[in-house]
């Protein structure tokens, strides 16, 4: 049996490689957010002279808290906009008949091959136009629209296989459609609801392109552009890069150990729809 | 994300899903109307006028500034694949790195998330917590992590440390792995494969629990070795995630493109530059030259690309079937 034991120290030697090849960047990240400026610039991973300086002058003086407000707000707003709207889409796409029905429902899934980058500049314009430009709901409206497709599938398959009985149930009583949706279906339909909530979080968090183009206000910054300010500079101080990237990653973290099954879920539910 | 999904959509719709009818105060039809409404109302404004404007504008020069456009039939469209002298060769250049990261990224995710979730299967202690580590480039893809690769891929970053500490020296880039024009695609490919293989290794991992694990031991007793238990039981039983991994690879790296733009911003040279990032520079970057018809031009070209694939990968699936 010496052969397998073997083998299977073979195979955690190679899990654990991996894990740190996974958690690679991420140590890097914290080592150099604890390191001073002088000491950024050498090689080492443990610093030398553990700051904490770093991290609060970064969080401080560089206005990440606002920044983080701005972040706060916009993801905030994305995934109330995308809850509200598109749970009552699908509601209606799962368990209503109206004529337009499948159409629609077609049409908001194709959505999906439609690249970002050829809605981009004619989203830009048309914001200029509506002088929403430049604001915080000019991110939000087309973060909600661009989550269209993955969060109608989810949340109509969601619904759909919520047993008719309960619904047919509930309209003996006299509930109306409205009533059925808010007691019955919301409530049943909970972790499918945490899972486009996570799923469209993230990304928006992290988002960096459309603001990147519509944000020029500083004070309008979300983080990812407040880190990006900080580069921009001839020599990038890598220990407050590190610092504000750490700023930005620790909420995705804590949300992600906190929600994980609803990652899990979430993803391979999409895709195995 | 879930292209697959639109494979057996339409069972999920059924054909009359109120069931019987009943009589109601308001007609059946208003009500679902009124559901879908904001949804509607919303893909009106951001979805369709913004798609119609920007086909429109695929077929006109503007430069963003002037009142109005002037229309220029498909000569975007002309310019861009062989027409213009400067952009033609610079979309051509874009559209081979593009391919190469398009085949790349699938291929060594595929080659690296499949071992490592079967090895993760095996094990029974850790695998919970592996699991969540291996999550993690997923869940943090974005600026923070790209400028986190950046710091280590400097000239005096991590990376080249470690290989010169390894005694492997001939391997560190004194440039930098971003700034060798020879080893800035390569390297960028690397980091995509790392914020792909999360997603991969979970698919992989679940696919592997739905496998009646008899199989296994039926293997096992007829003595076949692991190597042939992966290439005669798992990989063929696995194939439709692979072609699902396949796909969202393909697809991302048509769509996406923060990563080119963050780390090297097409450089050094161009030697990294992706038709994508091509199309936001013509949209965003060019001052008062007339040149977003052609960003739009490009992004519709891109549009047909991913829709081509899409179908070229949606026909191999069913033939995998």
């Amino acid at each position: 049996m010496t052969g397998r034991r073997v083998v299977r120290a073979v195979v955690f030697v190679a899990l654990f490689v991996y894990a740190l090849i996974s958690l690679y960047p991420f140590l890097w990240m914290i080592s150099g957010a604890f390191k001073s400026r002088s000491e950024i610039l050498e090689g080492g991973f443990l610093p030398r002279a553990f700051t904490l300086d770093t991290l609060t002058q970064t969080w401080g003086r560089l206005h990440f808290f606002d920044y983080f407000l701005n972040s706060l707000k916009v993801t905030g707003l994305t995934v109330l906009g995308v809850l509200v709207v598109y749970s009552l889409a699908s509601y209606a796409f799962a368990v209503l008949d109206f004529p337009g029905r499948r159409i629609l429902f077609w049409f908001f899934v194709a959505l999906l091959f439609v690249p970002g980058i050829t809605m981009l500049l004619p989203v830009v314009i048309l914001e200029k136009q509506l002088g929403v430009l430049g604001t915080h709901i000019g991110l939000v409206l087309p973060f909600v629209n661009g989550t269209a497709p993955l969060t109608v599938l989810l949340l109509t398959n969601a619904y759909g296989s919520i047993p008719r009985e309960l619904r047919e149930a509930a309209r003996s009583d006299g509930a109306s459609e409205g009533r059925i949706f808010w007691s019955v279906y919301l409530p049943l339909a909970r972790p499918a609801h945490v899972t486009v909530a996570v799923l469209t979080a993230v990304p928006t968090w992290n988002e960096y392109v459309l603001t990147r183009v519509s944000i020029s206000d500083p004070s309008r910054y979300t983080l990812p552009l407040g880190l990006e300010s900080l580069i921009s500079s001839e020599v990038p101080r890598y220990n407050e890069v590190m610092a504000a990237s750490l700023i930005i990653v620790i909420p995705v973290i804590v949300l992600f150990l906190f929600l994980q099954r609803y990652f899990v879920n979430g993803l391979v539910g999409a895709i195995k729809g | 994300m879930s292209s697959l999904a639109l494979k057996d959509r339409p069972g999920r719709l059924r054909k009359d899903p109120s069931g019987g009818r009943s009589p109601r105060r308001w007609p059946g039809w208003l009500t679902g109307w009124a559901f879908v409404f904001p949804a509607v109302a919303l893909f009106a404004v951001m979805g369709v006028y913004t798609i119609g404007s920007g086909l429109a504008l695929s077929f006109a020069k503007w430069n963003g500034f002037t009142p109005t456009w002037n229309w220029a039939g498909v000569q975007n469209y002309l310019d861009l694949l062989y027409a213009d002298p400067v952009l033609a060769p610079e979309l051509r250049r874009a559209g081979w790195n593009t391919l190469q990261v398009m085949v790349a990224v699938p291929l060594l995710t595929v080659v690296i998330a499949l071992p490592l979730a079967v090895a993760l299967n095996s094990v029974r202690r850790l695998r919970g917590v592996l699991r969540s580590v291996y999550f993690l480039p997923y869940v943090t893809t974005g600026v923070a992590i790209y400028f986190a690769w950046r710091y280590v891929l400097e000239p005096d970053g991590a990376i080249n440390t470690l290989l010169r500490s390894l005694g492997l020296g001939t391997l560190s880039q004194p440039q930098g792995f971003l700034g060798n024009p020879s080893t800035a695609l390569p390297t960028l490919i690397l980091v995509l494969v790392w914020s792909s293989v999360p997603v991969a290794t979970l698919l992989y991992l679940s696919g592997l629990q739905a496998i009646d694990p008899n199989l296994f031991e039926a293997a096992q007793i007829d003595g076949a070795a692991p190597r042939h238990v992966l290439r005669r039981v798992i990989w063929p039983l696995l194939r439709p995630i692979t072609a699902a991994i396949v796909l969202l690879g393909v697809r991302d790296t048509l769509h996406g493109f923060q990563i080119f733009l963050v780390m090297t911003n097409g450089g050094p040279g161009g030697h990294t530059d992706v038709l994508a990032l091509m199309a936001y520079r013509l949209s965003f970057f060019k001052g008062l030259a007339q040149t977003l018809g052609l960003a739009s031009a490009l992004g519709w070209l891109l549009f047909a690309g991913a829709v081509l694939l899409t179908l070229v990968n949606a026909r191999m699936l069913r033939r995998v079937h």
